[in-house]
């Protein structure tokens, strides 16, 4: 295993950023690391980086063979942190040169690397000319240069133009699915991780919520969920034991309908008719990453809560 | 090549290469050229003798030397944080110690430069003068500790502070408070309160020394206590700096 985090905390300035956050990542897979702003993302990277230490909890990397704060652990892992700074007055190539020397040397070319990441073109310019996502590319140079094993990448593609993303995505795969390198990936664009990541952990203050593959994430809500338009809302509703009300927003609410006990769709919409409910329409709804990362980090009272208040 | 080496190489091209880097060394010029120009001034009217000269420009250089060594330190860590340059830096295959190795020699060399940069400023002002070689040699044994002990002070006070302005205004305070017995004027200074600031703070152990030496010609046997106070001060900000360092602010 890559990384094997378990039940890590941290307090700092008397506030308990980290409550019980955990993180498993094998060789080969790229892990969306996601949460809110402040839940605790940014400071599980440090944990894992060694920059802090953590007060409960226990990190082993590449196999149990490091913890983090080995330096020897550092030769392997690659980092993207979330501000791309350089030292403007260096050409690209000289800067990567220079950074190579703490890794011993470079495992390609400047100029190879530069190319893979899509700056062939600007090696030899001062970094001060380089636009936000020109540095986020040598960002990610800077991160390859020693060809690791992990990496950790916070925001990568944050900055880039649509192609400059898609570039950025088929690059990750390719590192992930032919050199086997693991790349954990904080970020807040659902979209990168629907498209590159294989496994996915929630944080939500400070705790982790959820950790689990893509497809087992997606798929396990299996039962259909609809909106419905209330015309009329019931003063103290009830719900037969096969819908669950999920949210509410004005007169549109959103049910999941369990079917696995051989009731049908139309029973259901005669049972809730007959409850005394009213509405006219019913819009089928697909569930999406989006949906089950609200659900998961959204705390809000029930409907029945919020009627009984 | 080394990491210390790496890291103190940048630090090099930081000072040579960068404009901000330039404009502190040409600032600096700046400070001496303003100053030799009065002092022989002054001396041309005799208002001043050579030696009194001398000595007023050797302690123009340990001011000017650390004032700006208190602005290099201060952008040690606090700076590279603040241009995202600090984290890559920390998640390096390099060890803290190394990382203030490659900063500590790298403040070094910028007094270096700077002392270079005075001694034809001390020339203009002493030639002909029978103490000036005495200036050159004790503006390196007495002002090198003093300028290098506040610049590892404000890398202390940067690897902690949550900014760049921070590390500076604390490291310009400490640095004014040092200089105040200068300030105050010589009827204080004789005080007791004078006399005991005078005795722990090292910007006025070396100013004594350049006074005892350039004008009263005393020799080095007798300024054995004060260059201990010197070296103490130097030793002291940098296991501070070194402290500090083990875990900097890094966001």
């Amino acid at each position: 295993m890559l990384i094997d985090a378990n039940h890590l905390a941290l307090t700092l300035n008397n506030r308990e950023i980290l409550k019980d956050v955990s993180l498993h990542m094998e060789k080969g897979e790229i892990y969306g690391l996601l949460g809110p702003n402040g839940a605790g993302k940014s400071t599980t990277i440090a944990l894992l980086l060694g920059l802090y230490h953590p007060d409960r909890g226990e990190i082993a990397l590449m196999s149990n063979a490091f913890q983090p704060r080995q330096v020897a652990v550092r030769q392997r892992i690659g980092v993207m942190p979330e501000m791309a700074g350089f030292y403007p007055w260096m050409s690209a190539k000289n800067y990567l040169v220079w950074y190579a020397g703490f890794y011993g040397g470079m495992q390609s070319t400047p100029r190879q690397l530069l190319q893979r990441v899509g700056l062939e073109a600007a090696g030899d310019r001062a970094i001060s000319q380089f636009s936000r996502g020109m540095k986020q590319r040598l960002a990610l140079a800077r991160a390859l240069l020693h060809a690791p094993e992990l990496l950790i990448l916070d925001e990568p593609t944050n900055g880039l133009d649509p192609r400059g993303r898609r570039e950025i995505h088929d690059l990750l795969l390719e590192l992930a699915e032919q050199e086997a390198v693991g790349i954990l990936l904080s970020t807040h664009l659902l979209d990168d991780v629907e498209r590159l990541c294989t496994r996915i952990g929630i944080i939500d203050q400070g705790r982790t919520v959820l950790e689990d593959t893509l497809g087992r994430l997606l798929d396990s809500h299996t039962q259909p969920r609809f909106r419905l338009h209330m015309l009329h809302t019931p003063e103290n509703p009830t719900f037969p034991p096969t819908v669950r009300l999920l949210s509410w927003e004005e007169d549109w609410w959103t049910l999941e309908i369990n079917l696995s006990q051989g009731v049908t769709l139309d029973q259901v919409w005669q049972t809730l008719l007959q409850m005394g409910w009213h509405f006219d329409e019913i819009h089928a709804q697909r569930e999406t990453l989006e949906d089950r990362y609200l659900e998961l980090t959204l705390s809000k009272p029930t409907k029945s809560q919020e009627v009984a208040a | 090549m080394s990491p210390v080496s790496l890291i103190m190489r940048k630090e090099h091209s930081a000072l040579l290469q960068n404009q901000r880097g330039l404009a502190w060394l040409l600032a600096y010029t700046g400070i001496l050229s303003a100053f030799a120009l009065l002092l022989i001034s002054n001396r041309e009217l005799s208002l001043l003798d050579n030696a009194q000269v001398v000595y007023m420009m050797a302690g123009t250089v340990t001011a000017a030397g650390a004032l700006i060594a208190v602005v290099m330190g201060a952008d040690t860590y606090a700076g590279e944080r603040e241009r995202g340059t600090l984290v890559p830096l920390l998640t390096a295959p390099i060890t803290p110690t190394q990382l203030l190795a490659g900063k500590a020699i790298g403040l070094a060399s910028a007094w270096l430069a700077m002392y270079l940069l005075a001694l034809p400023y001390l020339w203009a002002v002493g030639a002909g003068g029978q103490n000036l070689a005495q200036a050159i040699a004790y503006l390196a044994l007495f002002g090198t500790p003093v300028v290098l002990g506040f610049g590892y002070l404000t890398m202390a006070l940067s690897a902690r502070s949550g900014s760049v302005l921070s590390a500076l205004l604390t490291g310009l305070i400490v640095l004014l408070f040092a200089a105040s017995p200068l300030l105050i004027g010589p009827g204080l200074r004789h005080s007791l309160i004078g006399k005991i600031i005078d005795s722990v703070n090292p910007f006025s152990g070396a100013l004594n020394t350049y006074d005892a030496v350039i004008i009263d010609s005393e020799p080095l046997s007798a300024q054995l206590s004060r260059l201990l106070l010197v070296l103490v001060w130097l030793g002291l900000t940098y296991i501070l700096a070194r402290l500090a360092s083990k875990q900097p602010a890094f966001q």
